[in-house]
């Protein structure tokens, strides 16, 4: 075999390719996976961090929604370092319709999901945060989950698993023979160099670019962008789920995640176009905020550390302008059979929730065509890291006492955290004051988890995440950044594009303390640094 | 309480103020809300413009040397930067070409300042730069905590144990002209400084650290240690609350702490900073002065606030109280008569006059502080 | 509802712009590498408390709450405030006997007084200290403050009649350590306010302030303290009285610390709680009153502000006053902190970072060479005696010892 042929190529570095690429290299496949950015950059890491349960389906598209009740009960077992078990509310509000409810509750037993009545005033004490004038909650079985640290392990389990990854290479065109295609054309965005791969499967999982994936294919398949903007408030406000008890709309789900919680969504269409450059207006953080502070009125108060969008990757079925009735189920597109065109597949819509159904049922599609018959067994194969039920059940397993650093440490990867840390103060210390993020875990993430920059860095260790965004962390990150990679003039163009990245989340909500911040960041960066 | 003059904030443009009114024989209150941007001084005064002599006389009086030569400064992450007058920690070079070579010196897990930065930079500009790390057992326990080997802690050890470092690093030294050292000692006073840099045949240059900045928090103490001694009351941790106004006269501020014993006096400065020390407030539809509600001009439109690129000049930072020409506040269109706007509270609005960053405290604080005199003459 | 309207976030640490400014002047982290700092024990571990309580750090208990951090914070984050409430919430190992006995100053002092030449005796002896270090792990080199025969409650009630004659009238929250250690303080006060042509009563029922129980994790302890004193107050407030103290921090306790960190409801007698010398210097410098002074009296005074009272910022008050006496040749210490901080330095695993702590203040007291100290704070006071040999005074002590006989 030559070193550039494959059985199987995935397009795209999202969650669903992750999960593919997994799923396809468990199965004995000679796995390539080709991402244009890094990891995560689409819709995969800008999105709520919802572990749905499935009730917000119930009601409109119980097939969803089943889905989603099988897949969250898989996560919490094969990815349980990904998720935080919370469980969710939802709940009515004076000016909402109590007897949706009723309704609400009946979908959900339906689909699988474990919905339950609880009394007002017993879920505000179980969740004070909440609007205290809501008249009605039902509890369900929600969570959140890190889309970049699952994205992560699935990555490096297929990795480990003998997939070969190729970030930052951009797919440029195929190689097609008569109706076949056999392979692509990449340029890859850091080395400025151009190549080919062979496989007789490629599976586009290129997320919403998968309809200009499809287009260099030859095939057609219409894409339907809708733009979804979220807020992300400096702290955890609420520590359940809330959601609204009422047909799908905009900004009615407050999550908790890691250190903060995250409001959203809006939902707008947009050209195709502007899928590479999303922006947060002020009407829609307006929007967010107004309808935030109805779930919780705490939002109205407190400091928002940044505004961000996503696109996420619906397929058009019908004229609906605004998105929200297309159905969030699954595509897995043969595009032999659809389009004559061969060794072609398509894996779109979907959901986060639904990563590693969306991957077997490609992965299926993929061994059927390979004739290869082995069965999928991501459902019980833990993903690198996940054990233990609580994360301080892990801490100690792992140490004895362990340190703040430490705790922080497993918070994020689980059972992996042991490799990271090393008896070494110096890798101990901190370089991410906010979020507690070490040396140790910063210099393992370079070696381990294909970091180019500070952004991917971010996406793999929440380096920058925190309250400063960058203000304190950003250097200190890029001063080991340009001592693994040898290179000063890199890192700090890197740091650059870092601090501007995170500007751009910083902007659109930049008043009070986050304006503060951002004066505060500009004097360090150019009066005292002199970047 | 009485006063002649109360100045509200007590960094750079509030303390400068102070110090040349009390010089003058005047009874002065300097109110600040904790400490300040002195905190995080680079140590270049940027935009000294004309004020450059008269400022390192002020300073030298309080113990602060400067330096007063055109050159270059070497930044942190390796750029060069024009200079006219620095604190004396600050090494100025002739040219961009800084030595044939150099050692940088840092201390093992020290991630504050950055090496491999300043080595490449300079190695464009032809100096050939060797890195070497050293650490001393006096420091070891620093590391017990992962978050507090800071510059300031590491200085506070170094004012003491500076002789160790420096033989580590006569055994380091081979032919370089000249050793970096981050900016980590004499936080109390610059005898360590002086010491360290008579120890080497190589000539020592002190480059910038993250913040906090040693030798900030010293000009800092230094110059408020000179304010109090000279009779000025300084009121650290408080924060004036409201003020009483009467056609156009501020007559008494009251604080937070000293509430029903309000602070009278004949003049009063705004030297309160901008949005990161509070002196200017913003939500999402305004920007305003929290104390005085003086004038601010900016768009409504908030999207006219921010340029999308992070190093762009940012239009929020031109936004400031307005001023007549001899700095006093204008509120609802009308200067108060004894209310003055100093320091960056000024955003960029007399950027023209009085420069901006250090230049602008230290230029309208002395302008402010003459007419003061000048009316009291 | 106005949405994100308010100049900062209601939440007081998300106002923490990382600066760092606070880790430069906490007085634990240079000699403590144990403890966290300011910054990650407080914002920056609020945040990950609020995302799990697993989270809280026992190295907390190394903050001296001396609240330095929130005097220097630019953005007017109640560092100390968020430390101790995380360790009020958080911790719930009970406190170890040692603790209990340093934290209960009143019932010591009950216990103690009736035969106090005896506990004097005994604490002052070399195998006293020796078994309290060993067993109880109270340091061998402190000296237990000293308890009195007679407590100054019984002394003043004695005189009440001939207090009740002036026709201006405070009440005097008195505090553990003028009751039942130092009663001469109490006198003092008592006299200078009498000069003032003002009688002093006592309020109806005192109970300790409650910061050495705070301190020693017993707030639920001290939150029933808080609430009777409250009570008490609100008694002397209600028949129209100021309650004046000569305790920096038990002033500081009864102001600041009830409502941020006990959650007691002080808002009504608040404003009415003030230290005595602030009291003295409006009412002299509003010309309502005035204090003649011996025409010979002469001292060279040192003063050095407590941490809580600069905290409260009232230190300006003291000092103003100590000028006003002719013949003062005064000085004007740094600010630094003592390092004993009530209870903290008197436990064996603080001593050397508590006396650590305050060499800086000592070596300028040894420079300075004053007559004597002056200081607001009794906990100081035995700090700076035990480590340099020098008197310490309280401002009202002074003020009474130059008063004009």
């Amino acid at each position: 075999m030559k070193r550039n042929e494959y059985d199987v190529i995935i397009v795209g570095g999202g969650i669903t390719g992750a999960g593919t690429a997994r799923d396809c290299a468990m199965r004995g496949l000679r796995v390539l996976l080709i991402e244009r950015h890094d990891i995560a950059t689409g819709a995969t890491g800008r999105n709520h961090g919802l572990l749905h349960s499935g009730a917000r389906y119930a009601v409109t598209d119980q097939e969803s929604a089943s889905e989603c009740i099988r897949e969250n009960m898989i996560l919490r077992q094969i990815a349980s370092h990904c998720v935080d078990e919370t469980d969710g509310f939802f709940i009515t509000l004076p000016e909402d319709d109590l007897n949706y409810q009723a309704k609400f509750v009946e979908s959900c037993l339906a689909a699988g999901i474990n919905a339950e009545i609880v009394d007002p005033k017993e879920a505000l004490r179980m969740e004070p945060s909440m609007n205290p004038d809501l008249i009605g909650a039902v509890k369900v079985p929600d969570g959140s989950v890190d889309p970049f640290r699952l994205c992560a392990a699935n990555m490096l389990d297929a990795k480990l698993h003998g997939a070969q990854v190729l970030l930052y290479t951009e797919v440029t065109g195929f190689i097609k023979e008569g109706d076949r295609i056999q392979g692509i054309r990449t340029y890859n965005h850091q080395t400025h160099k151009s190549g080919e791969y062979y496989a007789p499967i490629t599976v586009n999982a290129a997320g919403i670019w998968g309809q200009h994936i499809a287009e260099l294919a030859g095939v057609k398949i219409g894409m339907f962008p809708a733009k979804g903007a979220l807020l992300i408030f400096a702290h955890r406000v609420n520590g359940i789920v809330i959601n609204r008890c009422r047909k799908p709309a905009n900004a009615d789900i407050l999550v908790p995640g890691d250190t903060v919680c995250v409001i959203g969504t809006t939902s707008t269409k947009i050209p195709f176009e502007e899928c590479d450059n999303v922006k947060v207006t002020p009407d829609e953080v307006n929007l967010l905020i107004e309808e935030g502070a109805k779930l919780a009125p705490a939002l109205a108060s407190t400091r928002i550390l940044r505004a961000y969008a996503g696109v996420r990757p619906l397929v058009s079925a019908d004229n609906d302008p605004s998105g929200r009735n297309i159905s969030r189920g699954i595509v897995c597109l043969d595009h032999e059979t659809r389009d004559g065109l061969k060794g072609f597949i398509t894996i779109t819509g979907g959901k986060l929730m639904t990563y590693r159904l969306m991957a077997e049922m490609a992965t299926d599609l993929v061994c059927r065509k390979l004739a290869v018959d082995k069965a999928c067994a991501t459902a019980e194969t833990p993903l690198p890291g996940s054990g233990g039920k609580s994360f301080r059940e892990v801490a100690e397993k792992i140490w004895e006492n362990p340190t703040t650093v430490q705790k922080a440490a497993v918070g994020r990867l689980g059972m992996a955290a042991e490799r990271m840390q090393s008896s070494d103060s110096v890798s101990q210390s901190l370089v991410c004051e906010c979020e507690e993020v070490s040396v140790g875990e910063i210099n393992s993430a370079i070696e381990r988890l294909d970091v180019n920059g500070l952004t991917d860095l971010r996406r793999r260790t929440r380096v920058g995440m925190g309250t400063c965004q960058g203000e304190l962390c950003g250097c200190r990150a890029a001063g080991l950044l340009a001592k693994a990679h040898g290179c000063a003039d890199r890192a700090r163009e890197d740091l650059k594009d870092f601090m501007t990245e995170r500007w751009k989340g910083m902007y659109p909500i930049g008043w009070g303390d986050a304006l503060r911040e951002a004066e505060y960041t500009q004097w360090v960066y150019k009066h005292v640094l002199g970047v | 309480m009485r006063f002649d003059t109360v100045i509200i904030g007590g960094g750079l443009a509030g303390l400068t103020a102070g110090i040349s009114l009390q010089e003058a024989g005047q009874k002065v209150a300097i109110v600040s809300a904790g400490q300040n941007a002195m905190h995080f001084f680079s140590g270049n005064f940027e935009e000294i413009g004309t004020a450059r002599e008269r400022v390192s006389a002020l300073f030298a009086s309080a113990g602060v040397r400067t330096h007063s030569s055109d050159g270059w400064m070497l930044m942190p992450m390796g750029s060069m930067r024009e200079v006219s007058l620095t604190l004396d920690d600050v090494a100025v070079f002739p040219d961009k070409h800084v030595a044939e070579k150099a050692l940088i010196v840092n201390y093992t897990g020290f991630h504050d300042f950055y090496g491999t930065f300043l080595a490449e930079a300079l190695e464009k500009n032809g100096t050939t730069c060797r890195i070497r790390f050293v650490r001393i057992p006096e420091m070891e326990h620093l590391r017990l905590s992962p978050s507090e080997m800071r510059s300031v802690n590491i200085a506070r050890v170094m004012d003491e144990h500076w002789e160790k470092v420096v033989s580590d690093i006569r055994v380091l030294l081979k032919d370089e002209d000249l050793i970096l050292l981050p900016q980590v000692f004499g936080l109390k006073d610059l005898s360590v400084l002086d010491k360290i840099r008579t120890a080497f045949p190589a000539r020592v240059a002190f480059i910038g650290t993250m913040p906090p900045s040693v030798p900030g928090i010293r000009t800092q103490m230094l110059l408020k240690r000179r304010f109090e001694v000279l009779g000025g009351t300084f009121l650290m941790g408080d924060e004036v609350t409201s003020a009483a106004m009467h056609e156009g006269i501020v007559s008494s501020v009251t604080t937070r702490n000293l509430d029903t014993a309000r602070l009278f006096a004949d003049h009063f400065i705004l030297a309160t900073g901008g949005y990161f020390s509070k002196g200017l407030v913003s939500t999402p539809t305004l920007v305003n002065e929290p104390l005085f509600g003086l004038d601010i001009d900016y768009p409504e439109d908030r999207n006219a606030w921010y340029d999308p690129d992070f190093f762009a000049d940012q239009p929020y930072l031109n936004f400031g109280v307005k001023t007549d020409e001899s700095l006093r506040a204008v509120k609802d269109g009308v200067p108060l008569q004894n209310l003055y706007a100093i320091g960056s509270i000024l955003g960029n609005t007399r950027k023209a006059d009085y420069g901006s960053a250090a230049g602008l405290a230290i230029r309208t604080a002395f302008a402010v502080a003459d007419t003061i005199k000048g009316g009291n003459v | 509802m106005k949405l994100q309207e308010f100049t900062a976030s209601a939440h007081n640490f998300e106002e923490c712009m990382k600066c760092t400014i606070c880790t430069a002047y906490c007085p634990v982290v240079p000699v403590n590498p144990r403890y966290p700092g300011p910054k990650q024990a407080g914002p920056d571990g609020e945040r990950l408390r609020l995302k799990d309580p697993y989270f809280f750090n026992q190295a907390l208990k190394y903050c001296l709450n001396c609240k330095r951090c929130e005097v220097v914070c630019p953005s007017g984050v109640k560092v100390a405030d968020i430390i101790q409430s995380a360790r009020i919430r958080y911790d719930h190992t009970p406190p170890r006997l040692r603790d209990r006995v340093l934290a209960n100053t009143d019932f010591m002092g009950r216990l103690a007084r009736p035969f106090a030449p005896i506990v004097n005796g005994v604490t002052s002896l070399g195998v006293t200290k020796t078994v309290l270090d060993v067993t109880f792990a109270i340091d061998r080199h402190r000296t237990f403050p000293k308890y009195s025969g007679r407590s100054f409650e019984g002394w003043l009630k004695r005189r009440a009649k001939e207090q009740a004659k002036f026709p201006k009238q405070v009440a005097y929250f008195h505090g553990c350590y003028a009751n039942y250690n130092y009663p001469q303080l109490g006198k003092d006060f008592v006299k200078v306010m009498n000069a003032l042509g003002i009688g002093v009563q006592l309020l109806e029922k005192e109970k300790c302030c409650g910061v050495a129980l705070i301190a020693n994790g017993m707030s639920q302890k001290a939150a029933r303290n808080a609430g009777q004193n409250v009570q008490a107050l609100q008694k002397a407030v209600d028949a129209g009285l100021t309650v004046l103290t000569t305790s920096s921090t038990c002033t500081m306790t009864l102001r600041d610390e009830y409502p941020e960190l006990l959650k007691v409801d002080n808002a009504s007698v608040r404003d009415s709680v003030i230290l005595a010398t602030r009291y003295i210097y409006q009412l002299i410098e509003s010309g309502a009153a005035q204090l003649r002074f011996k025409e010979n009296y002469r001292a060279r005074i040192a003063y050095h502000m407590p941490c809580h009272l600069e905290k409260l910022g009232w230190g300006i008050f003291s000092y103003e006053l100590l000028k006003m006496i002719p013949g003062v040749e005064f000085t004007l210490l740094d600010s630094n902190c003592c390092g004993i901080s009530g209870t903290y330095g008197f436990k064996k695993e603080n001593y050397e970072a508590s006396q650590a702590i305050g060499k800086p203040l000592f070596d300028q007291i040894r420079s300075v060479n004053p007559d004597f100290v002056a200081c607001d704070c009794e906990t100081c006071k035995w700090q700076l005696e035990m480590s340099t040999g020098y008197t310490v005074k309280n401002p009202i002590s002074i003020l009474a010892e130059a008063l004009e006989d």
